[in-house]
């Protein structure tokens, strides 16, 4: 019987349930689609400038595969404004029987068949499944660097499990842990890498909502990317709607004139993490002179939360920078920006311009709670 | 066996790295380990490169072994206009 790949409706939503069941038998928890064809977070409707719609592939009455686009307007630079598609969760029945081997290639062509002007974000590492399939069918991939800043040293060294995997490697973070070399070592280089911005000209705030200053920071700033989504008052209300309450919105202001804004969180508890309190700088706008101190703010923040680390992915050379010149350090990144053929074009001289491509964990399908 | 058979196990061979001489037309995901979804994917790009074709989603479906692959390839070629 042939497989259909359709809008994903109520209709639909028994057979992903039993879509859902059968690759949750292949034992990875994270295998798992959408139970309600409308999106809990950015449901397409009115005026919205970025949604969210979800389809699937369908073998007469069975499920066998499912993927989301996030459509959103991208500003790029000297080329105006353009609607551009999030690539996003796309599962396939092929995981756990090959007899859909086909399917993971079905949904990537159908969601390009759609929207030519695509992306995906994340996947865990360029050489996971679905990074190879899109490299495989043409996307541009690179690295969205990854920055940290350890708070608490002590309980860095004790439990980042990632660092931890080697039993020699873990036998001696406890003795720096407990002699207080660790602690000496992290402080170092991050104080060698730079010491956060304290300007009596800079105040931050925490907000409710967005509104029209951050129109005015989101013109000003633009001028300065080769490529951002749109990071406008409308936008940012739906993005950080008021009443999600696990990210804090941050507004920094320079002689009371507003010069930015930050997101911040507390992350989902990970297992390469151990028992640490991560806090993450999720998302954040400015013009480069005023980017350390938001980058200071956002820090200050998470640290009066309570964090023993701080994470955030940034692009663009200017907040790589300023992060790097706020103390903190640079780690691998798994975090892989694919672009499709058509969206590369868009973003030529690709190469030079990845280093102005503004992208954050807010980016894609990272919100609300995965970042 | 046909032309476009030897040319498609030579390139399925050569994708999934098994010896071409292993591949007949019964040949499919349940018997070839590394004939997953992104080697199915490259199996079909390589396909549309080597014989000038844009295969649809219900063929790209339709390939779900060495032989069916074939037969898909083969009508056509045999329906391209000379």
């Amino acid at each position: 019987m042939a497989i259909i790949i359709q809008p994903y409706r109520p209709e639909h939503e028994p057979a992903v349930q039993e879509f859902n069941r059968r690759l949750q038998a292949a034992g990875d928890p994270d295998l798992v689609f959408s139970h309600s064809s409308i999106p809990r977070w950015l449901a397409p409707g009115g005026t919205n400038s970025v949604w969210n719609e979800f389809f699937v592939a369908v073998e007469g009455s069975a499920v066998r595969g499912a993927y989301g686009l996030k459509q959103e307007m991208v500003f790029v630079g000297g080329r105006g404004m353009h609607r551009v598609a999030c690539y996003h969760h796309p599962l396939s029945e092929g995981i756990i029987d090959r007899t859909y081997a086909s399917v993971g290639a079905l949904l990537a062509r159908d969601a390009l068949a759609r929207q030519p002007l695509l992306y995906a974000l994340g996947m865990g590492g360029s050489d996971r499944p679905i990074a190879r399939m899109l490299k495989a069918l043409g996307f541009s991939l690179t690295a969205i660097p990854f920055y940290f800043r350890v708070v608490h040293p002590r309980k860095f060294l004790l439990e980042m499990q990632a660092l931890r995997n080697q039993h020699w490697r873990a036998i001696l973070m406890n003795i720096a842990a407990a002699t207080g070399t660790g602690w000496l070592a992290i402080k170092s280089a991050q104080a060698a890498s730079g010491l956060r911005v304290r300007r009596p000209d800079f105040a931050a705030e925490e907000i409710t909502e967005f509104s029209d200053w951050a129109d005015v920071l989101w013109n000003r700033a633009s001028t300065t990317v080769s490529m951002a989504a749109m990071r406008d008052a409308n936008t940012l209300r739906l993005l950080y709607r008021p009443e999600v309450t696990s990210i804090k919105r941050i507004r920094v202001s320079r002689n009371g004139t507003a010069a930015g804004w930050a997101i911040v969180g507390l992350r989902r508890k990970d297992q390469k993490f151990g028992r640490m309190r991560v806090g993450s700088i999720v998302d954040c706008w400015a013009s480069p002179e005023d980017m350390r101190a938001v980058v200071a703010a956002a820090t200050g923040t998470l640290e009066k939360e309570g964090v023993d680390l701080i994470v955030s992915n940034q692009s663009h050379q200017s907040w790589t920078s300023a992060f790097e010149n706020s103390g903190f350090l640079k780690g691998p990144s798994t975090f892989i920006f694919a672009a499709s053929r058509k969206l590369t074009e868009l973003l030529q001289p690709f190469e030079q311009n990845r280093m102005l491509f503004h992208i954050t964990r807010a980016d894609g399908d990272g919100l609300p709670a995965n970042f | 066996m046909s032309a476009v058979f030897d040319q498609i196990r030579a390139m399925a061979a050569d994708l999934f790295g098994v010896p071409a001489a292993s591949i007949d037309t019964s040949s499919s995901p349940q018997t070839i380990e590394n004939w997953d979804s992104i080697q199915h994917l490259n199996l079909v790009l390589a396909i549309e490169e080597r014989f000038g074709v844009q295969l649809s989603p219900e063929e790209i479906e339709q390939m779900k072994s060495v032989g069916e692959t074939v037969k898909l390839v083969e009508s056509r070629l045999q329906a391209a206009p000379r």
